[in-house]
């Protein structure tokens, strides 16, 4: 099956540095106040994180020259794996609290989140699974159901932490993946419905959440509670204009945006760096979307291109969701801004799957 | 081009479209937020980040019209803390309860509460050594900010009508909160940028806005004139013990209030400690009563402008009594004051010929011109609480209600409607409102910032029924009821007052408020007068045996501060037996010792100096006092004997 192999794209891995510098130099001026306050060193979140690019860059280039059916045979093996740790985190003294999520398992700096995997695994099997029934997709019970059931089984659990972000991120890419595979768009249209009743339902049955879902849209009606971040966030992006305040400038990492260099550090970045250069990260984001559609496209099998565009779409809609939470057009749900978010598990798995889409462009003709 | 499939081609074309596609979206929403919003946001957050230290304004002084302060503003600093930049909390609790005398236990409360500033109320308004004190403790996160505390030179002088303020230097009552908003000035700030700690930010300037000093308000209040009044008040308080006393003075051309005072009286700096009553009720403009006959001008001066009356042509005869619609009204002189000329019944203050002139009026006439004179209503003088007073309702006034109307009785006025009112019979017939805020000056510059000028309401009565009711007037006070306010040279004019307490519907037995108001010089107004003392004790219960000879006093000495000169022309004061006889002070200056033991002296004499020559003399030559006077002299040497002049 392997052909003879190319150079990777390298316009993704120049655009995957790109952002990766762009987030560390963020992740310090964001972070610095807050690290000089809790840690008396205002380095404390950027010399770790480059630590964490480090390694994670390492793994890219590692897993860039690992051939991509690996992934394909251990695919099954990986998603047990995931599934049984999804299990084990809501075990109280097992997984570990944070933020009001049991979504951690390990010990201390080694602990992980098991979801974060899961959403990798998941993209591997699919692949898998798709490539191979590529045939039977087009039938509701025979191809849409089993993978629907697949991915909403994991996402169950993952919503037992609960772990919201991770979740949506998951279904969304999985979605985009059976969309690409050829799923009637009879069905998705069916399937809409069907969850936009079930939402309702939800609502119906506890109104209290619909409040809670509206709330983004007007943040100062609880500014104190749900509306909180979102003015913080808005409050940094507003001030930001055009140019920005420039570089190192932000107001509101004084302590106003809580932990500004993890989900909201886009909002600082606005801050800082103003509209032309939010614009300009937004871009590099299309740009890495551009190269990951083509990568899909030049995959020399369908596994290949289901794992490239898997990889995008999840890269694509962790982007879309953070900084649509941080504009304001989004409720909060708390996922990382890959690439510049600060945050080891985040930045080295998104790095590992650009390593994965690195390699599939290997192999890619287009 | 591996992947052959058409639909999975299409479909990553579609993926990648709606991708791109959101991204836009969320890029526009990126440049809506920083572009359109952004304006909006960078305001909110900036109030967000801005932290306001309040920097008190000056609050405007209370001057008199010649600029003599009644209320002014003393230094008094006041204790901030910050509680975030309190470095050490214990230990500066410790030192800062030694320093205010608090539990160190409070004192740690205050200063760790979660707020940007505490003020702890014991630190507030402290003396400057105090502060002294507290500053050269050094304690990070104390700071003293400058705090002025209202400061009342006179005390109790004048306090109804300031009023005072409370501990943020608002205006809790009289003209304190009646100008509370020109007098307060407006708030200034420091604004400095914190993050949320309630540290300052970095590269963010302060903003300093000062604040606006109040403005300093002059009054009509004649310092002069109301120490007069004051001190006779005190006189009468202490020989009459009175339940209360109400004086006011006014300049009746123009309205304007020279002297306000009433007993009993408070001190501002010590309000806590007097009733509310007392220090909420201003008197003059508060309280209503019958006036008693004081009222009975308004009748005379409505009856002559009907041209009802002749007062010297026309005669009366009272019998002691009237009978009116089967009643009987009784004149205060028992068996009556037999046949007179209708200027003797002003004179004698006699009933039944006041019922005669209110019938000649009739009911609509007479009450009409009650109105118009300015009762029933609000005078609209600039103090706080003033009262209306109450009439009878014209469709209900029968003819017994005319007639004690005529004569004072039954009607219920302020004070300071009856000033106003008589104001205007002895005017020339003009009615003003009457005013005590007359200008508004820059407390900075000395500019006048704006100024009340008098105002006219109407004309009520002819220049000429003015003349004859002030001629009238002065024969009451030279010749009837008042001459207890007879002055020499200053022709004074006015009308005495009795009136029965009335409480609960009924009159109180041996209960009277006696008044007397008083105007001068006749010919030619410059002060009106009134003062109403409630229930003398040990004394005959008589406007003109009570009132009248304080107004007396305070005429004459206050026009004499106003520098009226005394007149001529004066009616003579008819002579009771027991009045004493006035002879004019001869000019004493310059005659020797020996000339004086010449001269024949119905006056004592009270020698002071060495020398040989009268230098000076009190009273001076031509004023007029009463036989058996004290003269004061002073000798010295001659004007030209340098030598003896150190002996």
């Amino acid at each position: 099956m392997p052909q003879k192999k190319s150079a990777p794209d390298v316009l993704l891995l120049f655009l995957t540095f790109s952002l990766l510098a762009i987030g560390l130099i963020m992740v310090y001026s964001a972070s610095a106040v807050w690290a000089e306050y809790k840690f008396h060193d205002p380095f404390f979140f950027a010399k770790r994180q480059l630590l964490f690019a480090g390694v994670g860059v390492v793994a890219m280039f590692f897993i860039m020259n690992v051939d991509y059916w690996v992934w394909r045979d251990w695919a099954k093996v990986l998603l047990i794996i995931c599934f049984v740790l999804l299990v084990l985190v809501l075990i109280p003294g097992v997984g570990m609290v944070r933020n009001g999520s049991r979504s951690w398992i390990g010990v201390g700096a080694f602990s992980i989140q098991p979801s974060e995997f899961m959403k990798l695994a998941m993209i591997a099997f699919l692949a898998k699974y798709l490539s191979e029934r590529q045939k039977t997709i087009t039938s509701f019970k025979q191809g849409l159901l089993p993978s629907l059931a697949l991915v909403f089984s994991a996402f169950g659990m993952i919503m037992l932490q609960p772990d919201l972000g991770t979740g949506t991120v998951m279904v969304g890419t999985c979605i985009a993946m059976i969309f690409v595979a050829g799923a009637r768009i009879s069905h998705f249209v069916g399937l809409g419905m069907v969850g936009l009743a079930g939402f309702a339902a939800l609502v119906l049955s506890a109104p209290y959440r619909i409040k809670r879902i509206t709330s983004f849209l007007n943040p100062w009606e609880d500014p104190l509670g749900s509306g909180f971040q979102i003015i913080q966030s808005l409050y940094a992006i507003g001030p930001g204009g055009l140019l920005g305040l420039g570089l190192g400038q932000s107001r509101q990492k004084f302590f106003y945006l809580p932990e500004p260099q993890t989900d909201f550090i886009f909002a600082i970045l606005a801050e800082e760096l103003g509209f032309i250069g939010g614009s300009l990260v937004i871009l590099l984001f299309s740009l890495l979307l551009w190269r990951g559609v083509r990568i899909a496209f030049g995959a020399p099998d369908l596994y290949g291109s289901f794992l490239a565009v898997g990889i995008i779409a999840m890269v694509a809609i962790q982007v879309m969701i953070n900084i649509g939470v941080v504009t304001g057009l989004m409720p909060v749900t708390g996922i990382t801004l890959p690439f510049l978010s600060y945050g080891g598990s985040s930045l080295t798995l998104m790095l590992m799957a650009i390593g994965v889409l690195l390699n599939i462009s290997k192999h890619a003709r287009y | 081009m591996r992947v052959s499939n058409v639909t999975v081609r299409k479909r990553l074309a579609i993926v990648l479209f709606i991708g791109v596609l959101i991204f836009a979206i969320i890029d526009i929403r990126l440049g809506y937020v920083q572009l359109i919003l952004g304006d909006v946001l960078a305001q909110k957050a900036k109030d967000s980040w801005s932290r306001n230290i309040p920097f008190e304004p000056k609050r405007g002084e209370i001057l008199d019209r010649n600029g003599v302060p009644l209320a002014t503003n003393m230094s008094a600093p006041t204790v901030y803390v910050m509680p975030r930049q309190v470095e050490n909390p214990a230990d500066t609790a410790k030192k800062l309860a030694e320093a205010l005398n608090m539990s160190v236990e409070e004192v740690y409360q205050y200063i760790t509460k979660q707020t940007l500033i505490v003020r702890i109320p014991q630190g507030r308004k402290i003396s400057n050594e105090k502060a002294k004190e507290i500053r050269s403790l050094d304690l990070k996160g104390v700071y003293i900010a400058e705090d002025t505390k209202r400061y009342y030179p006179f005390g109790s002088y004048l306090s109804h009508v300031l009023g005072f303020t409370g501990i943020d230097n608002q205006g809790l009552t009289g003209l304190e909160l009646y100008y509370d908003k020109e007098l307060k000035g407006q708030k200034g700030s420091v604004e400095f940028y914190s993050d949320a700690k309630g540290k300052r930010m970095p590269n963010l300037a302060d903003h300093y806005t000062p604040p606006t000093d109040g403005l300093n308000l002059k009054l009509t209040i004649d310092s002069r004139i109301q120490t007069i009044v004051e001190r006779e008040l005190d006189i009468a308080e202490a020989t009459y013990h009175p339940d209360g006393m109400i004086a006011i003075a006014m300049d009746p051309n123009t309205g304007e209030i020279l002297a306000m005072s009433s007993r009993p009286t408070f001190d501002p700096a010590n309000y806590r400690n007097v009733p509310a009553e007392i220090y909420n009720r201003n008197l003059p403009v508060w309280s209503t009563y019958e006036p008693g006959s004081t009222f009975k001008i308004i009748t005379l001066a409505a009856a002559l402008e009907e041209k009802k009356v002749n007062l010297l042509k026309d005669h009366f005869y009272d019998p002691g009594y009237v009978k009116v619609a089967g009643a009987t009204l009784r004149c205060w002189k028992k068996g009556g004051h037999g046949s007179e000329t209708f200027l003797e019944v002003v004179q004698n203050s006699c009933n039944p010929g006041f019922v005669e002139l209110g019938e000649r009026l009739g009911k609509e006439k007479l009450f009409n011109y009650i109105k118009s004179f300015g009762f029933g209503a609000k005078t609209g003088i600039d103090l706080q609480g003033e009262g209306t007073g109450i009439l009878f309702d014209t469709k209900r006034v029968g003819p017994v209600e005319l007639a004690t109307t005529a004569f004072g009785q039954g009607v219920s006025v302020t004070p300071i409607q009856q000033v106003a009112a008589v104001a205007a019979t002895i005017n020339g017939g003009i009615l003003y409102t009457p005013y005590i805020a007359k200008e508004w000056v820059d407390p900075e510059t000395g500019e006048v910032i704006s100024r009340n000028t008098p105002k006219a309401k109407r004309r009520v009565i002819s220049e000429e029924t003015s003349k004859q009711v002030r001629f009238a007037l002065e024969s009451v006070v030279a010749q009837g009821t008042g001459k207890g306010a007879f002055v020499e040279g200053y022709r004074v004019g006015g009308k005495t007052g009795t009136a029965q307490k009335a409480q609960g519907g009924r009159y109180l037995k041996d209960n009277y408020i006696v008044s007397f108001i008083g105007f001068a010089p006749a010919d030619d107004p410059k002060l009106v007068v009134y003062v109403a003392v409630d229930h003398p004790k040990g004394t005959v219960q008589f406007g003109g045996v009570v009132a009248a000879p304080i107004v007396g006093k305070i005429m004459e000495d206050s026009l004499r501060a106003l520098g009226v000169k005394p007149r001529n022309g004066q009616l003579e004061k008819e002579r009771a037996w027991n009045d004493p006889k006035m002879v004019e002070v001869p000019d004493l200056e310059g005659l020797t010792k020996k000339d004086l033991q010449e001269q024949l002296f119905n006056l004592k004499l009270d020698v002071s100096g060495d020398g040989e020559v009268v230098i000076d003399q009190a009273p001076k030559a031509g004023v007029k006092v009463e036989e058996g006077s004290t003269i004061r002299i002073l000798l010295g040497p001659k004007a030209s004997d340098d030598t003896s002049r150190n002996q």
